[in-house]
Parts: structure tokens; C-alpha cells; sequence
């Protein structure tokens, strides 16, 4: 018998047996579920992102002025022109980006800046917005967007009376927290049980600061120019 | 059908009958070695310590009838077994804990350490502990390092810090006289060493407690806070506030000796303390916390099988 | 297959006789992991029960088409869509919700009662019986995690859907709130629903 001569039978068995034509639905599904998933990508993504930049514009008139003189501002109908930007910092040979907002008053003067940062905290990862004036020189809020720490200790970071000891801050000493008490300029009072926490915040705050001091003194002069 | 055949039930020899070594007898002896314990509470805290007594043994007797009936066996409260349990929970409390902390505690250790597992012998974790870390993680500003000091009486000690604390915060030694005495603030039960020592010894000399565990737990402590001196030079300061200044007494000869959820065999207990004790000072120099004799005792009491599997007995000439 | 429950039969079941957590004890992961409030539970089970209705609604369609051997691939695939969607639509219309449930909205593609009625229901069942199924089950599962959450989040913060139900006094039981509270708060329930159908079964 020649080799190339088949009985009928073998050749439908190598036919039902060839593994593309079993996987037909598999293919065919996935194609049709990859498509619909473009679709609904292509329809979300600018909507998703959005969400994210929302999530720090919002906070960004009180983080830089204050509550009291935000809700002023909203109240006169007045608004920040708000520009994200990512700055790139490099250290020890590796590059960093940072995302930061750049404020602008109406009228074109520089608010502020705003910088999203994170940073391992006591359980978790802490997402932190910081407020920065114009020239770089203190703080002038600080937000926690997200954070998972111990509920009843760690997670008093995220409460005004203690977010708001970082307010007025310079950013040319490096914080420090202590127990309780705090006297000098640049030392913060720790959550009472949860040194641990504070820490953290400080720690995720000063580098940012040592990092981004100089490359946004930098973007504010070149946009003076 | 049980009442159908009369049964004769012969348990296997040796049959030695003895009524020293029952579960009432041996919850008695623990009751009185704590007597020196729960005076010293009383003299340091005064009406702090009676209500977290009364609390704790209320409830844990209250809690013990109510889940026992639900389960429907017979009533278990003459055993003293959860008297006992409601009052070292009770001196493992702070002075200041609130009223509810002490009645969810002994709650929770009768129902969730205890009742849960199938009663008295069953259970994995010392019943007290279970309440005591439930209350200690759940109220953990009320319950914490800080809530010591909270300086809410006419108790002086209160006010001060505990001297693990203020060992750990702010490097302050207390005098060594004072903590082996039991003039300084903690737990309820575990500032004064000497009632320890005189209540522990009394059990171990009883057999109540296995010597092994106290001596395992002390001897490692030592050794570590021994190391650790040494190396900072603290010239023996710091063996003594580890030794006295903490829970470590109370904890080796009332709080790990628990028969039901330490190892079985002599080996398995000294393993059991060794663990217990470095687990202590792990978690004294490394951890948030300034006392670490609670975490470390459930965390030993949950590789107590694992142990009891190293540790068993062969028979001779088997291997 | 005389005896063959009709759709509303296989309904009812789903929401206690077959209960997914309490007598199945499948999709326990987030049972556990996001009950610590009842908007993340609600908003967790809506997501399971939009994957499971439509993952089952596609399965019991190409039922007569699957290959035995190459069935769980077109499951998965068809889980993975939908929960890819239903992640999606959470972070452009809910975005505070889906960070707080981060990764447990992917975790829907192993939660092991999808991929479960895919297999013993919808592969077998017309269309209307396997939404059917799919509806009972979701809401099984929607009540036990409701259950689990109602009781963490009224211990643990003294709120329920954040609005305070006890007295401002009262001393949060942090510990709720915590991994350990879903663990206590589950096994004490299950134990409580074990009971109460041994109970009813005399």
C-alpha cells in the first residue's frame, strides 16, 4: 500500500483530531470577547482616567489655601487652572516620576503645587496628597487618599486635627515626629499608638520633598521666564 | 437504648485512684497560688482591681453556664475552671481598661477561646488570652500601651508609666526595688514579682504547674536580655526590667502553664517555654508593643500539637 | 430526569436550601476579604451576580457547542470578560468603591461559584433555567455577604451602610473590622445557619 493512500475513516479521525478545528469556539469567542473589550476600553478609559485626575483636583484648593479660604473661592465661583504634569526625578541612576498639578490662579499667577505620592505605611501601602506653595518653601496641606491602617490608631492619620499640624511646615528641615508635645518649627506629634504610622507619613513626605525641591523651583522659574 | 444493657466501664490499667490531681483540685490550687497576686491588685489599684475582679469572674461564670446549657451538657461551673480563667483575665487587665472591655473579654474567652472548641480540654489557646487579645485589639486606645497611664484616679501609680514603656518610649529605668515589689503601674495582676514568684513556686512545688514551662520561658529571657545588656552595657539593668518589669512572671508560672494548651511531655514544655520566652523578647525589642507575653503564649499555644508530635514518647524498642 | 427542578425551584434554592457561602462554602475569598462595610459587600455581591447571570447566560447559549474537554478554557474565558467589564464600569462610575475593593473585583474570575453553576447548570440548561439559577444564587450570595457585613460593620464602627445605628458611645470593636472579625463573624454564622437547619430538619 501506498503511503499516501488513506482509508476514509483514519482521514476524518485526523480531521476531528486536529486541534485547531477543536478549538474553534475557543477562538472565535475570544475573538468576539476581545473586541467587545476594545469596545468598552475605548469607551471607559477617558472616563476612568478622568476619575483619577478628579480624585486630586478636587482636593486641590483646600490642600493649598486652606478649608476656610477654598470654600470661599468655590463660593465666588472661582476655580484653580489645573495642569498635571510628571516630573522626573533621577537618584542614584534611577528615574523616578513624580505626579504633580500645577495650580494657576484665574489670572495666571502659580498657586501652588500639588503632588501625589505613596509609600509603605504600618499595613499598608499610604497614598498621600501633598500641598506645596509656589516657591517650595513649606507645606500647605497634606490629604490621605487611601490608606489601610489599624482602625482606632494608625488610621487617625487621616483626621483634620492631625493632617493639620503639617500645614505651614518648611520644607527646608526635614521632619521629625515625636511622642507629644511638639515644640520646635519642624517636629510633629505622633497618633498616640501609632508611632509607627506617623512615621511613615513623615518619612513618605520628606522624600518628596528632598526630591522634588530643586526640578519644581526649576518648572516654576521656567514658566516665570 | 443505652439503659437497655447495663454497662460495667473499666478504663484500662494502671488504676490508681486519686482525687489530688482532678481538674477542681487543680483549679483551687491555681486559685490560691493567685491569692498574693490578687492582694498585691488590690493594695496597688484599689477599687480598679475589684471591679475588673468582680467583672471578669462574673461574666466568665455567667458566659460558661449560658454557652454550656446551649450546648446542652451538664453544668460545669463547680470546677472553678472559669473562676479561674475570669480572674487571671482580670489581673492581665489595665487598671483603667473600661467596664465593657473586661465583660467582652471574658466573654469571648469562655465562648470563642473556650465553649467554641468543645469545652474545658478542647480548646487550642489559653481561654484568657483569646479574651484578652479580642479586647486589646478591638479597643486598642483604651486598652494600649498609652491607656496606662491614663492617670484617671486617685491611684498614684497610675499615672506613672509602665516600666516597659517607659523603658521603650523614653529610655527611662524604673527602680529595680519598686518592680520586684510591685510599687509601679501594669497589668492589674503582674506588677508585683515577689507574688508572682510566691504563687508560682507554690504551684510548681504542687505539681499544678510543670516546672519546665517557668523555667524554659525565664531561662531564655534571661539569656537574650542578658545578651542584649551586655552588648549596650546597661550592667544588669536591663536582665532586672525584663525579669520584673513586665508581664514575664505572670505570664510563665499562671498564664503558660495551662495544662490544656501546653505540650504533654517534660521536652515539649521546656521546648514550649524556650519558644515562649523568645517570642517574648522578639516582640519586646522589635515589635510596637512595649510587652509581648500575651502574643507570645497564643502564638506557642498554636504549634502545642506540632510540639506534642516532636516530642512523643517511643516506646522502647520501636524507633 | 423526571425530577428535574423547574427554574423557579432552582431560584429559591440558591437563596438558602443551596446557599452558596453558608451550605456550599464556595466564593469565600470575598466573604471574607470585603465585608468590612455593607456598601463594599452589596456593591461586590451586584458585581458577582452581573458576572454570574451573564457568564451563565453565555454558557447555557453555546451549550450544545462545547467540547468536554476544552469546556472550563471557554468558562474561564467567558468569566474573565465579563468581570474585565464589570471592573471597568466600576472604576468609571464608582471609583472611590473600586479602589476600596482594589484587587477582589479581578479575584470574581477564581471565585469558584461562577465557574460552579457554569458547569453543573448552565452547560446543561436551556437559557431561562440558567438565568434563573444564576439570579437565585447571586442573591444567596448577595444576602451572605450582606449577613457577614451587616454584623462587622455595626460591631466594628457602630454604623450600618454609614449611617450610625448605635449610640455615639459606643466603643468600636475594631477587631470586626480586621481579617480576624470576617473569620469569627463567618464561623460563628455558619455555625448559627448549621444550627438552625439541624434544628428544622427534626
Amino acid at each position: 500500500m501506498a503511503e499516501t493512500e488513506k482509508d476514509p475513516a483514519e482521514k476524518k479521525n485526523r480531521f476531528q483530531n486536529n486541534y485547531i478545528l477543536q478549538a474553534w469556539l475557543c477562538i472565535s469567542l475570544a475573538l468576539i470577547f476581545g473586541i467587545s473589550l476594545a469596545a468598552v476600553q475605548a469607551a471607559l478609559g477617558p472616563v476612568i482616567i478622568e476619575n483619577k485626575l478628579n480624585e486630586t483636583k478636587e482636593k486641590v484648593p483646600e490642600l493649598l489655601l486652606g478649608s476656610e479660604t477654598a470654600q470661599k473661592m468655590a463660593a465666588d465661583n472661582k476655580a484653580f487652572k489645573i495642569t498635571p504634569r510628571s516630573i522626573a526625578v533621577e537618584k542614584n541612576g534611577i528615574k523616578k516620576f513624580y505626579s504633580v498639578f500645577e495650580a494657576r490662579f484665574e489670572d495666571g499667577r502659580l498657586g501652588g503645587w500639588v503632588t501625589k505620592v505613596d509609600g509603605q505605611g504600618y499595613a499598608d501601602k499610604i497614598e498621600l496628597l501633598i500641598g506645596l506653595d509656589p516657591a517650595i518653601e513649606s507645606i500647605t496641606g497634606l490629604f490621605i487618599l487611601d490608606q489601610k491602617e489599624t482602625p482606632g490608631l494608625g488610621n487617625k492619620i487621616i483626621e483634620t486635627k492631625w493632617r493639620g499640624q503639617f500645614a505651614g511646615k518648611s520644607t527646608g528641615d526635614h521632619l521629625k515626629v515625636v511622642k507629644s508635645g511638639a515644640k520646635v518649627a519642624n517636629e510633629i506629634d505622633a497618633v498616640t499608638g501609632a508611632t509607627i504610622s506617623s512615621d511613615s507619613v513623615v518619612t513618605i513626605i520628606n522624600k518628596t520633598i528632598t526630591d522634588l525641591r530643586q526640578p519644581l523651583k526649576d518648572a516654576g522659574r521656567m514658566k516665570k521666564e | 437504648m443505652e439503659d437497655a444493657a447495663p454497662a460495667v466501664h473499666v478504663s484500662p490499667s494502671p488504676h490508681i485512684g486519686s482525687t489530688s490531681n482532678s481538674t477542681r483540685r487543680m483549679m483551687i490550687d491555681v486559685l490560691i497560688a493567685l491569692t498574693p497576686a490578687v492582694a498585691m491588685a488590690i493594695y496597688m489599684f484599689r477599687v480598679y482591681a475589684l471591679i475588673h475582679l468582680g467583672l471578669c469572674v462574673a461574666t466568665c461564670l455567667a458566659a460558661e453556664y449560658l454557652f454550656v446549657r446551649m450546648r446542652g451538657k451538664s453544668i460545669s461551673l463547680n470546677d472553678f475552671s472559669a473562676a479561674v480563667t475570669g480572674v487571671i483575665l482580670a489581673l492581665s487587665m489595665p487598671a483603667t481598661a473600661p467596664w465593657y472591655a473586661s465583660v467582652i473579654a471574658s466573654a469571648v474567652a469562655i465562648g470563642l477561646g473556650k465553649i467554641i472548641f468543645g469545652g474545658l480540654g478542647m480548646n487550642i489557646f489559653n481561654p484568657a488570652m483569646v479574651g484578652r487579645a479580642f479586647v486589646m485589639i478591638s479597643f486598642a486606645g483604651a486598652m494600649g500601651a498609652a491607656a496606662y497611664e491614663s492617670g484617671a484616679g486617685w491611684v498614684d501609680a497610675i499615672s506613672q508609666a509602665t516600666p516597659m514603656n517607659a523603658l521603650k518610649q523614653s529610655g527611662t529605668w524604673t527602680p529595680i526595688g519598686d518592680m520586684f515589689l510591685g510599687f509601679t503601674n501594669g497589668s492589674l495582676g503582674e506588677t508585683s514579682a515577689l507574688a508572682c514568684l510566691l504563687g508560682g513556686l507554690y504551684l510548681c512545688y504542687r505539681r499544678t504547674a510543670s516546672w519546665e514551662i517557668p523555667a524554659g520561658m525565664i531561662a531564655t529571657v534571661l539569656v537574650i536580655a542578658g545578651i542584649v545588656d551586655l552588648v549596650g552595657g546597661h550592667g544588669g539593668r536591663l536582665i532586672l526590667h525584663h525579669l520584673f518589669g513586665g508581664a514575664l512572671l505572670f505570664g510563665a508560672f499562671f498564664i503558660a502553664t495551662d495544662p490544656v494548651s501546653s505540650p504533654l511531655t517534660p521536652r515539649g514544655k521546656a521546648i514550649f517555654g524556650i519558644g515562649i520566652g523568645a517570642l517574648v523578647m522578639l516582640l519586646r525589642f522589635l515589635s510596637g508593643y512595649p510587652e509581648g507575653v500575651m502574643f507570645a503564649v497564643l502564638l506557642m499555644n498554636a504549634v502545642t500539637p506540632l510540639i506534642n508530635r516532636w516530642t512523643i514518647p517511643r516506646t522502647f524498642g520501636e524507633f | 430526569m423526571a425530577d428535574q427542578p423547574t427554574p423557579l425551584e432552582r431560584f429559591i434554592r440558591g437563596i438558602l436550601p443551596e446557599n452558596p457561602v453558608y451550605r456550599q462554602l464556595l466564593g469565600l475569598c470575598p466573604t471574607l476579604a470585603v465585608t468590612n462595610s455593607m456598601k463594599a459587600a452589596i456593591t461586590m455581591a451586584a458585581a458577582v451576580a452581573f458576572v454570574l447571570v451573564c457568564a451563565n447566560t453565555v454558557t447555557s447559549l453555546i451549550r450544545n457547542l462545547l467540547k468536554p474537554h476544552l469546556r472550563i478554557v471557554v468558562f474561564t474565558l467567558t468569566i474573565a470578560t465579563f468581570v474585565t467589564i464589570a471592573d471597568r464600569l466600576l472604576a468609571a462610575y464608582m471609583y472611590q468603591m473600586s479602589k476600596t475593593l482594589g484587587p477582589y473585583i479581578p479575584l470574581i474570575i477564581v471565585n469558584c461559584l461562577i465557574i460552579c453553576r457554569c458547569e453543573v447548570c448552565a452547560s446543561k440548561q436551556p437559557v431561562f433555567t440558567a438565568i434563573s439559577d444564576a439570579a437565585g444564587q447571586s442573591l444567596g450570595y448577595g444576602l451572605a455577604l450582606a449577613s457577614v457585613a451587616g454584623v462587622r460593620e455595626i460591631l466594628g464602627t457602630g454604623m450600618f451602610f454609614g449611617f450610625r445605628v448605635l449610640p455615639a458611645t459606643w466603643p468600636d470593636w475594631a477587631v470586626m473590622v480586621l481579617p480576624p472579625g470576617a473569620f469569627i463573624t463567618l464561623g460563628l454564622l455558619l455555625g448559627a445557619v448549621n444550627w438552625y437547619s439541624g434544628r428544622g430538619a427534626k
